[in-house]
């Protein structure tokens, strides 16, 4: 078994002990460069072993690592398929940038060890949540991500507001947790297992012999309704759907802006993923959840469907009334999830499966084009708080002007949200706009476009503000912003590559969704995984 | 005579569904952070119980309890393992359970240390009055 595979078991495990060194590092060494510097360099490393990774696994298929050398399902293991490995990489190229914008906004604070044992702790969970095969494992680090993030949202402990939205996100960040825990005691208590591969056998009820997992207990479909239903509260809430978006709007903002560029770019999204994962690689459209005199999935994903277009119309109509600039993005992010939710639950069993593809592809589009996007908005908004000294749009008014290349990637961020042509987030729009009308939905179809009409109205609010509104009074001239101009720079030329790529990219991330999530993909997967017992089985 | 085994299972189901309203209740309706605190270890222990309560293995026999998950012959045949297989308890959802409640376990303290900074700054922990200071 070749070094891709180990790239992904020990991603994980050697990032998290990179993060909590930190602090014992901090004890040693004063300088402040020095965290930076590492921080920079680790991120780097993460990026390019998650590039090295989605190049194995598009050339050669799943890839799994199974620690200890326990085969699975009986010990942890990592699975790493077409999905995860784009999702991945993406997560790690965003921190890295992250990570250098950090070396200019950090720099004035203090407890700097800390703030990087946070921030490497986060992408720790982050990389962890995407490349798991293992149910429980996911949990585990869920909680890694939580802590990693509550902790990021107070690091500014002396301000009342930060330490408010903190426990807010924070006491019901982990009551969802609980649940989730408890969902993955009824999958356990019925399945006999956690992988997520042997999962997607047996709740398919194939005939495939597999050594180590034993039979089912009790009612299996009932089972899996409760542990889907338990499960997907704590999905929506970790990636901020309505009616549990609740502690977003609180919790981006308070957070320093690097780390509101993480939460909104990339913490979001393993909800997203993770219902992906359930939905279609665990229980899909052939698995008991089907199959039962009950279509459960089919109102599950009609749930998901309707929540994400209230979410999409909450978002934008509540982006138009806010003052403060990070609110406005923090809105906006719940109307974008919101359409990523839209197209991931499009899979009802009365659609084309055609149309299921393109929707699940529109919505993976739409996750990188939002999560290159929101980072870049928040960084170069991190800029203008730092000339004007201020969060609300009035005092923000004319800051653009000192900082004319910042505005200029801050409007192609805007525009990329916005969906405007040339730019990536026009594309995934419409694809998802057009996976509606393949699918027989054009209401839905007008929906989609109803709320990017909508956001128009809070962006451009923003846009105002920033370039065109004259500005009360005199900024002084700003030193020292190279290095974050030079990041949302590169960002911008991201949002335009996104753009430019759009036939080949779209090509590309549809190979990805049907390697991954329809029924060939995750035929792929669960072979990944019965190669692996018997490579690790003895005869 | 009643069945003192199915009698203690329906208290034992009974008191998990309550513990849960409880939790939950505590964790969304209570205003004071500390009571939502301690409702939030009610119920990281009653999904303990319940994960528990999943990995319990009845008795083969009335004179013969179930055996510790250990193989104690150093090369088991198959006949062994099957033997093995069929009296030992499943440890799993015990290793589940000592997980969680490590991660519970620092999941309160960080709450507990949030709640003194809240207490710190607002002079209260009750999260009606803390949304009124903020204005």
């Amino acid at each position: 078994m070749e070094a891709g595979i180990l790239t992904i078991g020990a991603l994980a495990p050697i990032l998290v002990v990179l993060a909590f060194i930190l602090p014992l590092l901090g004890i040693f060494i004063k300088r402040k460069i020095f965290f930076h510097a590492y921080a920079v360099v680790v991120t780097a490393l993460i990026a390019a072993a998650t590039t090295y990774n989605l190049i194995v696994v598009w050339r050669e298929g799943p890839q799994l690592y199974a620690f200890g050398g326990w085969p699975p399902p009986l010990g942890i293991s990592y699975e790493v398929d077409a999905l995860g490995a784009v999702l991945g990489a993406l997560t790690a190229w965003v921190m890295l940038f992250i990570a250098i914008y950090s070396r200019w906004y950090m720099d004035k604070e203090t407890g700097i060890p800390y703030y990087y044992t946070l921030l490497l702790g986060l992408e720790a969970g982050l990389i962890g949540c995407i490349y798991t095969g293992d149910v429980f494992n996911l949990f585990v680090m869920l909680e890694v991500l939580s802590i990693s993030a509550y902790g990021l949202v107070g690091f500014h402990r002396g301000r009342a507001e930060a330490v408010e939205a903190a426990v807010k996100y924070g006491i019901i960040g982990a009551a969802a947790t609980t649940v989730y825990f408890i969902a993955l005691v009824f999958i356990y208590g019925s399945y006999g297992t956690l992988n997520m591969a042997d999962l997607a056998i047996k709740a398919r009820v194939m005939a495939v012999a597999t050594p180590f997992s034993g039979g089912y207990y009790g009612n299996i479909a009932v089972a899996a309704a409760l542990a889907v239903a338990l499960s997907l509260w704590v999905f929506t809430y970790k990636s901020a759907l309505f009616p549990n978006h609740f502690w977003l709007p609180d919790a981006h903002p308070e957070a320093p802006t690097p780390v509101s560029a993480a939460l909104s770019g990339l913490v979001v999204n393993i909800g997203a993923y993770a219902v992906m994962r359930f939905l279609y690689t665990m229980f899909g459209s052939n698995s008991v959840l089907t199959v039962a005199k009950y279509p459960f999935r089919d109102i599950i994903l009609w749930a998901l469907l309707i929540l994400g277009i209230v979410s999409g119309l909450v978002g934008a109509l509540m982006m138009i009334v806010q003052e403060d600039i990070k609110r406005l993005l923090a809105y906006s992010t719940v109307s974008h999830i919101g359409l990523v939710f839209m197209g991931l639950s499009l899979g009802f069993s009365t659609v084309p499966l055609a149309a299921t593809q393109e929707a699940l592809t529109a919505s993976l589009y739409h996750l990188i084009n939002h999560s290159v996007g929101k980072a870049l908005l928040f960084m170069a908004a991190g800029i203008f708080i730092g000339i004007a000294g201020t969060r609300k749009l009035d005092g923000l008014a004319g800051s653009g002007r000192k900082a004319p290349l910042a505005t200029a990637a801050f409007f192609i961020g805007f525009l990329q949200l916005m969906g405007l042509p040339p730019l990536g987030g026009f594309f995934s729009k419409f694809l998802l706009y057009s996976a509606f009308m393949e699918a027989g939905m054009p209401i839905v179809a007008v929906l989609v476009v109803i709320i990017s009409a909508i956001s128009v109205l809070g962006y451009a609010k923003a846009m105002y503000s920033v370039w065109f509104r004259p500005s009360a009074k005199e900024f002084e001239n700003v030193t020292g912003i190279t290095l974050p101009t030079a990041v949302v720079l590169l960002l911008a030329v991201a949002c335009v590559g996104l753009g430019i790529a759009a036939p080949y990219l779209t090509s590309a991330l549809s190979t990805t969704i049907a390697n991954s999530l329809m029924s060939k993909g995750v035929l792929s997967y669960i072979q990944a995984f019965l190669k692996t017992i018997n490579y690790l089985s003895p005869p | 005579m009643i069945d003192v085994n199915a009698f203690l299972f329906s208290v034992l189901v009974f008191s998990l569904i309550m513990n849960l309203g409880i939790s939950l209740y505590g964790i969304f309706w209570r205003p004071s952070l500390v009571k939502k605190i301690i409702a939030l270890t009610i119920l990281g222990d009653t999904a303990n119980v319940l994960a528990i309560v999943v990995g319990y293995r009845a008795w083969i026999a009335p004179n013969r309890p179930p055996i510790p998950p250990v193989l104690t012959t150093w090369k088991p045949t198959a006949t062994d393992l099957s033997k093995f297989s069929s009296l030992a308890v499943d440890p799993l959802p015990q290793a589940l359970v000592l997980t969680a409640v490590v991660i519970g376990l620092a999941v309160t303290v960080f709450l507990v240390f949030l709640t003194i900074q809240v207490y710190r700054l607002h002079g209260t922990t009750d999260v009606r009055k803390i949304a009124k200071l903020k204005g």
